[in-house]
């Protein structure tokens, strides 16, 4: 049952950047033409937006692919492809309205047979197919309108679709049957493909045949009224910091991301080439392994957690860095104060004094980190100080990231600690967290399984943030998640191009050359 | 074939290579290059009085000065001290790799040039591993082994052994042919007496002058994996490791990475020079080749 | 016809080294730490999705199992599909070829010039000064750590001069100049430890043919050294030079895994470490298939031009 009062039920305040860009547009003339190159860390793996996790292949998905709703400038569900979507009082009904005369880049008109195809292709190849466990049946009454019912009901549910990474973007109908990593998508979005050198270089071009939403002023964050005015747009692979920095500094790149801290110096003084911070972009978190050997020890754990120094940590590491005790970010609805008492205590004693309560006995305590990303090694370094300075019996274990990464998604490896960044969960809310809380391995513990099924039964914002506190706490009192710090990511860009933003992922859309 | 190598002329002339060794320019200066980077590994302790891991927040980014003669690094540890130390590891590594490389690839040269059979067998799986690029090899097994000390040692001497196979079983194969090993033979030597008596005091020259060169690559290699990640993890400083670590502030605080690179050239340039003399005068037909 | 049938023995001796090295390549993957299927879900995906992938890749089976199918597709000619990025070995290859074989050809161009040069003029003015820097400059380039003194070299000639480009590859299709200028800089770093190698190896093959009665006789003749260089050690040089380029060229190939990371050019060398790096296995053992392929094809070249710069050679 529909409940048109209930129309638009969107969160959040809009218009942050959308004024913005236009308000600044009339002072300089926009206009289209130029090309972008930018040089960012790693090279795009993947196209499809259905099964894309890596920050680097979101950053282009989101130029050519759109979801129904998507994540505005304050990181809230916006519409996007939907013009609305009607919520119904048991909150188990979504029906979104679509908007008319949308099309692909291959000229074809965007209608509700697309979006049903998708989300059945969502369902048999993302990774994030669990998402979608609870729908019980999907409709498409007219060309225009898109029903979703959920067998119980789930406040969050439009939130859970603005996320961006394993995006619900709208292909077209006929690409349903695509496996899962094709490189030959086609979207709704700006830009589209021109050209893929896998593991090197992605070209992007505009795509006349995009309709943007005029509903809107402008853009806002990844939703909203979208002009492309560059011709092209070409994302480099660069792995090297140096190289990336030399490469902005010759020329050779328009806008480079991630720029180590201390080499941000390198820049200063340079009057072509700006630095831009964007904070916060992930947090630095110590994952505590909740069923492995002496880490099933709250006091253990509580131990470590006294130990953890931020500062020190962040500027051995050299990042642009915030203290922040929360698992949310400052600007999100969820940030809470609630686990300050176990942020950033730096204290020797107190660790050795709770070792002493948990009758610590010199068990070995495996400390797991990548050699990868150096924040991570060098936070990890710190804290085996630290923990030898506490008399506990450390062992550092280096691996590289794809090691650290499978032995964190599944608690292998015999890790007691191990630490990981978090982005996308801080940024936009509980429902993207869950995944992230399952790192510490106790994805059934009560705590998180019937706070979460709560959460999702109440429409009440005020009880959902009461309920996220409660996760909160005790994650961060049982040590199961120890929080180092809030970290920025630097990018560089000369200063050829006009309105880029700092942004969570990129955007070059509406930018122009000066 | 003419002239029999060194070792086959009476053992008086043992004494003489040394001599000969002695009066080589370049084996003196390598000699001596290798032998002051050794005992500054050994008596680190003694030389410094920081600890390589200990970290100092306060002191971070110091440039070279009276009290760090090559500053400090982001830890605020001693970028000297962590030099030192780290010769103890990448010493050991070029050390490690030579024996290891040596021992397998002595047995497996002189057991192919012995015994004929077994050949095919051996040198085949040689030349299958000397298909891949040795660093390639080097970055599979040591991925695969973990990141140890241990692991990256077996990798780096796995791509370097069918080099000294393939050296030894040649001079092997040469001193096999020669009349008096023949006669050894005819006169019913045991294979094993002939290996012991005849086959392996020949090959040591050339075996020689090899792991000195492989000695050498072994330290350069250590440096290249810890660049792509892969070689002996930190905090226990080696001369990789702390470029690889140091490598983001290559302008900035130049000397973090700038030293150790330093170190690893003068310690190769040391062993280089050392294989120059032993090959003068142990093996002067031995060409450039590795 | 006895060089064909040659030829022919040789490529058949090839095929047993290639199945070891197929199989060393297998079991190498195989035993490596980590998991492609977490890469691809990405580490925020529940256990049940990574299974599913991992079903859908074939990881899920045994070992033996896996090896067998591997080999069965090969016997087939196929090499397979890179789990990471949906695209076939080959191709990948295909494109990553170029920029090594570029990066690699102009290093060996800058190499053999030099590194001869070097090595002739250190054997012309033996024993002084001359022969002692050369020599000297020679041993430093094989002394130095490639990816060092490339990092070192980016700051001086990309950052602080601004004379050539610091990263990135342009293809021989968008112009020769810049395809060169793109390249000179990592070829040039790539070259430093073969010019090293390959002088001192000019240098004592010089040497060795300087001593040489006819030589002897010519310079008694009153003929210039120089035009006796040039006339006939120069070509009795090549002897030794040729016999290296084999050498020389597997070095570049493995010395550019390292110049490649620094100079972000997406060669095969990158390819490979990034394969290995996210436990791509069909593209790791592909492509050292096929690098193997390679080598061994560059070394039978070696060996036939090898008997028409020094006929004295044949086949036993």
């Amino acid at each position: 049952m529909v409940n048109p009062r209930r129309t638009a039920l969107l969160l959040g305040t809009a218009l942050v950047a959308g004024g913005l860009a236009v308000a600044s547009g009339p002072a300089m003339a926009q206009k289209k033409g130029g090309s972008l190159v930018y040089a960012n860390v790693s090279a795009v793996g993947t196209m499809d937006p259905h099964v894309a996790n890596a920050v680097a292949d979101l950053e282009t998905i989101h130029h050519v692919h759109e979801g129904l709703v998507a994540m505005g400038e304050d990181y809230a569900a916006k519409p996007m492809l939907a013009s609305k979507v009607d919520i119904s009082p048991d909150g188990r009904t979504f029906t979104f309205s679509l908007r008319k005369g949308v099309k692909f880049s291959n000229g074809k008109e965007m209608t509700a047979a697309d979006v049903l195809a998708s989300y059945e292709r969502y369902k048999k190849v993302s990774p994030n197919a669990p998402a979608l466990a609870d729908v019980a049946a999907m409709e498409t009454p007219d060309p225009y309108t898109f029903i979703i019912k959920l067998n119980k009901p789930n406040s969050l549910f439009v939130e859970v679709m603005k996320t961006p990474t394993y995006s619900f973007s709208i292909l077209p109908a006929e690409q349903k049957d695509k496996p899962a990593r094709d490189g030959d998508l086609v979207g709704t979005g700006p830009y589209m493909v021109a050209e893929w050198a896998r593991d090197s270089h992605l070209v992007l071009k505009r795509n006349d045949n995009y309709v943007a939403d005029d509903s809107a002023k402008g853009p806002d964050g990844y939703a909203g009224k979208k002009t492309a005015y560059l011709d092209s747009i070409r994302y480099n692979s660069v792995p090297e910091a140096n190289t990336r920095i030399a490469a902005i500094q010759s020329g050779g790149a328009d806008f480079i991301a991630t720029i180590p801290g201390d080499l941000a110096k390198r820049l200063k003084g340079n009057k072509d080439v700006t630095v831009m911070s964007v904070i916060p972009f992930c947090q630095a978190t110590f994952i505590q392994h909740a069923k492995n050997g002496i880490s099933t020890n709250h006091y253990v754990r509580q131990a470590v957690a006294a130990l953890v120094d931020a500062e020190e940590m962040m500027e051995a590491a050299g990042q642009v860095w915030d203290r922040n005790p929360s698992l949310m970010f400052k600007p999100s609805a969820y940030h809470t104060t609630v686990g300050a008492p176990w942020y950033d205590q730096k204290s020797v004693e107190k660790a050795k004094a709770l070792l002493k309560q948990g009758n610590y006995a010199g068990e070995k305590i495996v400390l797991e980190t990548n050699n990868n990303y150096a924040y991570m090694r060098d936070s990890s370094q710190v804290l085996a100080e630290q923990m030898k300075k506490a008399g506990m019996n450390v062992e550092l274990k280096m691996v590289d990231w794809t090691t650290n990464a499978g032995d964190m998604a599944r608690g292998t490896g015999g890790w007691n600690i191990t630490i990981t960044g978090l982005c996308s969960g801080p940024l936009l809310g509980p429902q993207q967290w869950r995944l992230s809380l399952a790192y510490a391995q106790n994805p059934d513990d009560p705590v998180v399984t019937d706070g979460y099924a709560k959460m999702f039964a109440t429409t009440d914002f005020a009880e959902r943030k009461r309920i996220w506190d409660g996760i909160e706490k005790y994650f961060l009192e049982e040590g199961y998640l120890v929080k180092v710090a809030d970290i920025a990511d630097l990018r560089g860009m000369n200063g050829k191009f006009a309105n880029i933003k700092p942004y969570y992922m990129q955007r070059f859309w509406d930018v122009w050359v000066k | 074939m003419t002239e029999p190598p060194a070792e086959l002329l009476a053992p008086r002339r043992r004494f003489q290579v040394l001599r000969r060794l002695a009066r080589h320019r370049s084996f003196r200066i390598g000699f001596v290059i290798v032998v002051l980077l050794t005992l500054a590994a050994i008596f680190a302790p003694l030389i410094t009085s920081f600890d390589p891991t200990a970290m100092r927040a306060r002191i971070r980014f110091r440039p070279p000065q009276a009290a760090y003669w090559f500053g400090t690094d982001n830890f605020g540890r001693d970028v000297f001290t962590r030099c030192l130390y780290g010769a103890r590891l990448s010493l050991s590594i070029g050390l490690g790799v030579a024996l290891l490389s040596g021992l397998v690839g002595t047995i497996a040269g002189i057991v192919s040039a012995q015994y004929r059979r077994l050949d095919a067998v051996i040198m085949r799986l040689m030349d299958g591993l000397m298909a891949f690029p040795a660093i390639i090899l080097a970055i599979g097994l040591a991925a695969a082994m973990g990141p140890n000390i241990g692991s990256l040692i077996v990798a780096l001497s796995v791509a370097y052994i069918p080099r000294t196979a393939r050296i030894v079983r040649a001079s092997a194969l040469v001193v096999r042919e020669l009349e008096f090993v023949d006669a050894a033979r005819v006169s019913g030597a045991s294979s094993l007496r002939i290996i012991w008596k005849h086959l392996l005091p020949n090959c040591m020259g050339p075996l020689l002058v090899q792991l000195t060169f492989d000695f050498a690559y072994a330290i350069l290699a250590e440096a290249a994996l810890s660049f792509l990640g892969i070689g002996p993890p930190p905090p226990a400083p080696s001369w990789g490791n702390i470029i690889a670590e140091g490598r983001d502030q290559a302008v900035e605080s130049w000397w973090i990475m700038f030293f150790p690179g330093l170190a690893i050239s003068l310690a190769t340039l040391g062993m280089n020079l050392l294989g120059d003399g032993l090959r003068d005068v142990l093996d002067p037909r031995l060409k450039v080749e590795t | 016809m006895k060089l064909l049938r040659r030829l022919a023995y040789r490529l058949g001796q090839a095929v047993p080294v290639i199945l070891v090295v197929a199989v060393l390549a297998f079991f190498l993957m195989h035993l490596l730490p980590g998991d492609p299927a977490v890469i691809i879900a990405g580490t925020e995906a529940g256990p049940e999705a990574v299974e599913r992938i991992r079903h859908q890749l074939g990881l899920d089976r045994s070992i033996p199992e896996q090896l067998i199918v591997w080999l069965w597709h090969l016997a087939q000619g196929d090499f397979g599909t890179s789990i990471i990025h949906n695209e076939s070995v080959l191709s990948a290859l295909a494109d990553r070829m170029p920029v090594t074989l570029s990066l690699t050809l102009v290093s060996f161009a800058i190499t053999i010039p030099v590194g001869i040069l070097f090595g002739v003029a250190a054997a012309k003015f033996r024993n002084t000064w001359i022969d002692s820097a050369v020599m000297f400059l020679a041993l430093v380039g094989v002394s130095v750590p490639g990816f060092w003194i490339a990092i070192l070299s980016v700051i001086l000639f990309s950052v602080t001069l601004g004379w050539l480009p610091a990263s990135g590859y342009v293809p021989l299709s968008q112009g020769v100049l810049p395809w060169l200028l793109a390249l000179l800089q990592p070829a040039a770093m790539l070259a430093l430890f073969q010019i090293g190698f390959l002088a001192r190896m000019a240098r004592s093959a010089t040497l060795d043919v300087l001593d040489q009665d006819y030589i002897r006789t010519a310079r008694a003749k009153g003929v210039s050294e120089w035009q006796t260089i040039a006339k006939h050690a120069f070509r009795n040089t090549l002897i030794p030079v040729v016999t290296a380029t084999g050498i020389i060229l597997s070095l570049l190939m493995g010395g550019s895994v390292v110049i490649e990371q620094v100079f972000a050019l997406p060669g095969v060398g990158r390819l490979i470490v990034q394969a290995i790096l996210t436990r791509d296995y069909p593209m790791v053992q592909g492509t050292l298939l096929a690098l193997a392929f390679m080598f061994v094809a560059i070394n039978l070249m070696v060996d036939i031009v090898y008997t028409w710069v020094d006929p004295r050679v044949r086949y036993d």
